[in-house]
């Protein structure tokens, strides 16, 4: 393989791919990044096996061919090269990549590209076509919702349901569900569900680019996999085996309180709460007051107390329509799901101290966001 | 300002107990302590033992070789820290400022109290028997240290074979004085290997330490010298601390009659232990996040481990199942075990994030408050988990 590329655009594949290279793995080549000619272009990839990702760049090919490089040694060699013209070379008798770019002449030991895990690749004709920036906003407002818990794998995942024309994310580790709904600009074939890893997901926001282009996404019959395709990048990850909770279920049909709060006025007081409720477990006591008459106007009062820190308490005007409640929640929970929600109110639905709370933007029903509180009477 | 503080000690406090319980026992030689088989030790002897030489931390094999017809009795722990616990109510109910050192022991600063600090002693002491019929000898003087002093060594003046019931005053002023002519390793901070070596030198007394030069104090002590000469010369500021009422920590530990090997037995040891973390936790309302257990081996090394967990739990199956995890990694299997225990750290006020999907949480917390309600009414063994019963009576 002879080929010959710009830095930058080596720099940013490389970017991409390297983070599904495994650091800690008893396959050597999976600690690689594959190089690799492929339709004039050069393919960069890399994958842990659960995650594998792809990307093309512009190159002048003098000769076909590939090889794998140490994934660490490459990405550094690479970012610390000066804005030139770099000529990669591989010796295919002593499996070495020789980089030249201005002075720099480097040799790198590699592994055979044939030892490279082979990459699906994806059947466009049949693939869901889904709008990138609508997409990747729909991924932000579930994925920080999963799980990291490695004993429950299936929350650890992203639920992706597909019906007619619109497309439902959730994703939970138990204690909170985000929910994203969007319209799809076509109807899919047949409805189905599946539950793709968040970190995937949450790896192919950071890789895709904003514009008016669209994210092709298709799943190979039988293999248990997805495949995100872009022009200059792809992605595949395992799917999860296991069952979703039946979230339907959970979601309370009625709420005795409403609370309506300045979005950035709550995110604000839960981000004051939060420095000294971190201290202590994350709980936070929110006291809804509606109004008494002639007396007191509505509001939600936050408080926070940590037996190192110290106590916090703050004040946020609210419209509360229903009873009075005293509950206790994980300011972080609050504080997260607030951070995505981008409309200038939001509505905080209650019931009891424990029964789960709801948070949804006013005037706009494609996002809800299911907490339960924590219990703190005994 | 001049202070006033009081050491309190209650004369040989599980056995006083005993003969409240059972009068009989009254006059008679006897001993709180192990059985004599294995490792059991003396606890408390009572004066008619003392005569004897039973000693209290004496092996209970020792003990009875001494006084073959010495009576051994064993009521429990609860009767004991409720005693304890009304004489300290009196002692705080005297002065705010009170520090139990151990559950027959502790200081009160009376500082404020305008009468002579003997008569508040002998107030204290009437108080504590006419309420709960212990007997006990005070200590009073300027610090902790001299009023400590003086307690120990009025106490061992009486040699009458009944309880001292002793008041010990030392006058301001007087407090060299009074310490010159004890021995020196009547002093805190003189182990036996430093008196050893003091001894060799001719300096056999308080006095004769508090006359060292500063070279020659600066030999036996290092850096301490300036601070043992304070303390000999009765010299002593350290405040009486309050204890606050939060514990730090909650934990329990067993040291076997014999040592054990076996993992079965080590697991439901285990399991025990942190049942009574648990139901302590439970009664104190208080969870933690930090489950610990402690593991010493015959050879007496010793080693504490700990694990840190997501939420705060005073649950017996939580604190179990973290002490479980730490023990079968930590624990050099086969290896035999002399002292098993069970921690819980960094308390805090119980909480629980409810979950989404799932009651077994609630379920678990009441299933706890069901057996706690059923051991405070019936006692401890009313109900036990099916794993911790021995094999005969499964």
């Amino acid at each position: 393989m002879k080929v010959t590329v710009q830095q930058q655009q080596l720099a940013h594949g490389v970017n991409i791919v390297s983070r599904a290279v495994t650091s800690r793995s008893s396959l050597a080549v999976l600690s690689n990044i594959l190089l690799k000619t492929d339709n004039g272009r050069l393919r960069l990839s890399a994958t842990n096996l659960e995650l594998g990702i792809s990307a093309w760049i512009g190159a002048k090919v003098q000769e076909e061919g590939g090889l794998t490089v140490p994934g660490r040694t490459f990405v550094d060699m690479v970012s610390n090269l000066p804005n030139e013209e770099v000529t990669l070379t591989v010796d295919d008798r002593t499996q070495t990549l020789n980089v030249k770019c201005g002075t720099l002449n480097t040799d790198i030991k590699g592994i055979s590209a044939e030892e490279f895990p082979p990459m699906p690749s994806p059947d466009l004709d049949n693939a869901i076509a889904l709008n990138i920036e609508n997409f990747k906003e729909q991924i932000q407002q579930v994925v920080f919702a999963a799980s990291t818990d490695d004993s429950r794998p299936s929350l650890m995942g992203v639920h992706m349901t597909f019906d007619g024309n619109t497309l439902e994310m959730a994703a939970t580790d138990g204690y909170r569900i985000s929910i994203a709904k969007s319209e799809m600009a076509q109807k899919v074939p047949q409805n189905f569900e599946a539950l793709v890893p968040a970190r995937a997901l949450a790896e192919l926001s950071r890789i895709a680019v904003n514009g008016d282009e669209s994210v092709y996404m298709t799943f190979p019959q039988g293999r248990g996999q997805v495949i995100f395709h872009m022009n200059d990048a792809e992605l595949v990850s395992q799917l999860i085996e296991g069952s979703f909770p039946n979230y339907g279920a959970i979601i309370p049909p009625s709420f005795k309180t409403r609370t309506v709060l300045s979005t950035a006025q709550l995110l604000k007081a839960c981000k004051q709460t939060e420095i000294i409720a971190r201290e202590g477990s994350y709980i936070a006591k929110l006291d809804i007051q509606p109004e008494v008459d002639g007396e007191q106007s509505s509001l939600l009062e936050i408080s926070a107390r940590s037996e190192q820190t110290g106590s916090s308490e703050v004040m946020v005007d609210a419209s509360v329509d229903g009873v009075p409640l005293l509950i206790s929640f994980n300011i972080r929970y609050l504080r997260e799901a607030l951070e995505v929600i981008k409309t200038p109110t939001v509505s905080l639905e209650t019931n009891a101290v424990h029964t789960p709370g709801m948070l949804r933007p006013v005037g706009d029903d494609h996002f809800s966001h299911i907490i339960m509180p924590i219990n703190t009477a005994r | 300002m001049e202070r006033k503080i009081i050491h309190l000690d209650l004369d040989a406090f599980f056995c006083s107990v005993e003969e409240l319980l059972d009068p009989t026992l009254k006059g008679k030689a006897f001993a709180v302590g192990g059985s004599p088989s294995g490792r059991g030790v003396i606890t408390s002897a009572s004066y008619a033992a003392r005569l004897h030489g039973v000693r209290s931390a004496m092996p209970t094999r020792e003990a009875l070789h001494l006084l073959p017809d010495l009576i051994l009795v064993r009521s429990g722990f609860r009767h004991y820290s409720e005693y304890s616990k009304k004489v300290m109510d009196i002692l705080r109910d005297t002065s705010p400022i009170v520090e139990a050192v151990s559950i027959d022991e502790a200081f009160l600063d009376v500082s404020d109290m305008p009468q002579p600090i003997g008569s508040i002693a002998l107030d204290l002491q009437k108080r504590v028997m006419d309420e709960t019929g212990l007997p006990c000898s005070l200590g009073c003087a300027t610090s902790r240290l001299v009023a400590k002093m003086a307690n120990d060594f009025g106490k061992k003046q009486v040699k009458s074979g009944r309880s001292p019931q002793k008041i010990t005053v030392v006058e301001p002023g007087k407090e060299e004085e009074f310490l010159a002519p004890l021995d020196i390793q009547a002093l805190w901070g003189v182990g036996p290997k430093t008196a050893a070596h003091l001894r060799q030198r001719g300096i056999t007394t308080i006095g004769r330490l508090a006359a060292l030069s500063d070279a020659d104090i600066r030999i036996f002590f290092g850096k301490h010298g300036e601070s043992m000469r304070r303390r000999a010369r009765g010299i002593d500021h350290t405040p009486i601390y309050p204890e606050s009422s939060d514990p730090k920590s909650v934990s329990n530990e067993i040291t076997f009659h014999e040592d054990q090997d076996d993992e079965g037995n080590l697991l439901k040891i285990l399991r025990g232990l942190s049942e009574k973390v648990g139901s302590r936790l439970r009664k104190a309302e208080l969870a933690g996040s930090v489950v610990q257990i402690k593991i010493r081996y015959s050879d007496f090394s010793t080693y504490t481990r700990q694990t840190s967990i997501k939420e705060c739990t005073n649950l017996d199956q939580n604190i179990y199942e973290e002490a479980q995890n730490l023990f079968l990694k930590h624990w050099s299997r086969g290896r035999a075990v002399r002292l098993l225990g069970v921690g819980v750290t960094n308390l805090d006020k119980p909480h629980r994030q409810l979950g989404l999907f799932d009651d077994d949480g609630a379920k678990k917390e009441d299933l706890t408050k069901a057996v706690d309600d059923l051991r405070d009414r019936f006692g401890k063994d009313i109900i036990k988990r099916a794993d911790t019963l021995k094999g005969k009576n499964r």
